[in-house]
């Protein structure tokens, strides 16, 4: 389970990097363009988007690694076995949490379709975005589920 | 039940979760504010506000300048600049005595102007600078202080990621708020140097001179840094001008970054695919955070608590300085236990409004406070600089660490006292744009 979890964050992030290197060079070409009079149309948009695909793509990745911040001063001084329960209540607070808002982002990426929403400047559909953040929440519940039902409840 | 105290009772819950379960921080604040939410309005509507606000968040153009300038900072990390860097200030200071260490504080300055990271720098730090503090027999308790001090610097001097977060939660010109740090890095910078003079003096075997460089050495060290420092340069300057917004003088940098990088062939592909990496994993730590904080936020703001706070304390009988004092003392506190990118988003909307109620000015307020809790990087019990430099450093024990990080707090605390004192040190710039 936890190699398949981990081969779905390698190609996320393999497709997180491609999006952060391509806001760079868009951002670079819409300064670069601008001093002519031409900037590139939409840059904020696509922006906007990409950097919510990068967020939504290493959602799971951030996660696996450890690296959200929580606070340690009295956690870790607590014996092992009351850890781990700790950590067991609180993936079931955070793994409800996500399922939760996964949930409510498929709901808001398909009444987006239903309505035709459109951005503002270019005028193009933007719920696949919406999709890809719900599927980046997924990936975390699932990162979450694991350490809930796995010995030590911790995915590492 | 009062909208005021269902607020206190959502604020004991978060400090909860925090504290007892060891919940990440982000996460914390996002189901607090959702559940709060859900009890004062209704379970759908909270729904949809988290929805909204999630989307809203990780889709803001704003936030896009956060992975920029992480990348940036990454690019010039992978690339060694701050190895180069120490060297060049080794050779122009070295020779002093306690001159490392007084070059591991400059070096530590000129990479805070490229990476907000602190334990990144503290991390490259402690393996360039001591083992060459070590040959000269400095201290440890002084050459370890001055690693865990400097690394601390990138959080104070733009671009910083603190100041970026603090200038989009409050809504803040983030290049005033960059050219408003400057001159509070600087003092900062300038008084952890005295720091090292005074008790090199007091006690000289802490740190001994090392051997003199020629100036054509001195000259030649020179070209291991400066040309990142030239892009810091570009970076501010392009800000001043109006040439680029935020975002996109992250953009710019990274790219820059990128070039000089290839150019002087200082960044391998695996390197270039580590910062890649590393730069996703941080700007989704800190978006994380920001969206948990919006949440909570919303529910804050529906219980009215940052308001009550405010018409509270404007009822008190006590003077703008000492509610500052007071502010700066929960600050101080806060920071020795959590985070500061996290203790700032938890706790800006409740103190940000009541600066505001109180006639500061908001830049002030928003350095001040940064350099306050940044002490809480180096203090125990969390001081998470402090923790990587004893982890890496040999045969020092971590309070031998924190000795050596007590002898700089004066320098952190006389900052913080010029300027409360002087506050156009850090008002009189961003004043000129």
């Amino acid at each position: 389970m936890i190699d398949l979890l981990r081969k779905i964050n390698s190609l996320q992030i393999f497709c997180g990097g491609c999006f952060l290197v391509c806001m760079v060079f868009l951002t670079c070409c819409n300064i670069l363009f601008r001093q002519f009079g031409m900037p590139v149309r939409g840059t904020f948009e696509i922006m906007g988007f990409l950097g919510a695909m990068l967020f939504a793509l290493s959602l799971g990745y951030s996660h696996d690694k450890k690296e959200h911040l929580y606070v340690s001063i009295l956690f870790d001084r607590f014996p092992e076995k009351l850890r781990q329960v700790l950590q067991r209540i609180n993936a079931m607070i955070c793994g409800l949490f996500f399922s939760l808002l996964t949930w409510q982002l498929i709901k808001k990426a398909l009444n987006m379709k239903s309505v035709g929403e459109v951005s503002e400047t270019l005028q193009m559909i933007y719920y696949p975005f919406i999709l890809v953040l719900a599927f980046g929440t997924f990936v975390l519940v699932l990162f979450i589920f694991y350490a809930l039902f796995k010995k030590g409840g911790d995915s590492n | 039940m009062s909208l005021t105290l269902v607020g206190a009772i959502g604020v004991s819950g978060l400090l909860l979760l925090l504290f007892i379960f060891g919940m990440p921080v982000g996460f914390s604040m996002a189901v607090v504010g959702f559940a709060g939410f859900s009890y004062v309005i209704s379970f759908n509507a909270a729904l949809n506000m988290t929805g909204s606000v999630f989307w809203s968040v990780c889709s803001r153009y704003g936030l896009t300048v956060i992975p920029l300038f992480i990348f940036m900072g990454q690019i010039a990390f992978y690339s060694g600049v701050n190895k180069r860097l120490y060297r060049a200030a080794n050779k122009w200071v070295g020779h002093i005595q306690g001159g490392l260490a007084m070059a591991t504080i400059i070096a530590c300055s000129a990479f805070a102007a490229i990476c907000g990271s602190n334990t990144a720098t503290a991390a490259t730090m402690s393996t360039v600078a001591l083992p060459e503090m070590k040959k000269y027999g400095y201290s440890a308790v002084l050459s370890t202080g001055a690693i865990a001090c400097g690394s601390t610097l990138g959080v104070v001097i733009p671009p910083s990621v603190v100041l970026i977060i603090i200038g989009l939660a409050t809504e803040q010109s983030i290049a005033r708020l960059f050219y408003g740090s400057i001159g509070a890095g600087v003092l900062l910078t300038l008084l952890l140097l005295l720091t090292i003079v005074v008790v090199c003096r007091i006690k000289p075997g802490l740190g001994l001179a090392a051997e003199k460089s020629t100036l054509k050495e001195k000259i030649a060290s020179l070209s291991g840094g400066i040309e990142m420092l030239i892009l810091f340069c570009l970076i501010m300057a392009g800000l001043y001008m109006g040439f680029f917004t935020p975002a996109e003088a992250g953009a710019a940098g990274a790219f820059f970054a990128l070039l000089i990088a290839v150019i002087t062939r200082t960044l391998s592909w695996d390197n270039f695919k580590k910062a890649v990496k590393d730069t996703l994993r941080v700007s989704c730590m800190v978006i994380m955070l920001i969206a948990g904080a919006m949440i909570f936020g919303r529910f804050l703001a529906i219980t009215r608590i940052p308001y009550d706070l405010a018409s509270f304390v404007a009822c008190l009988e006590m003077s703008d300085t000492m509610i500052m004092i007071c502010i700066s003392l929960i600050y101080i506190a806060g920071g020795a236990i959590m985070d500061a990118l996290a203790l700032l988003l938890i706790t800006i909307p409740i103190f940000f409004p009541l600066a505001m109620a109180m006639g500061y000015d908001p830049i002030w307020f928003s350095v001040t406070i940064t350099i306050v809790t940044t002490l809480g990087a180096v203090t125990p019990p969390v001081g998470a600089t402090t923790y990587v430099v004893a982890g890496i450093a040999d045969n020092v024990l971590l309070k031998d660490v924190f000795k050596g990080v007590s002898m700089f707090l004066p320098a952190y605390l006389l900052t913080i006292f010029i300027l409360i004192l002087f506050p156009w040190i850090i008002t009189w710039l961003p004043g000129l744009i």
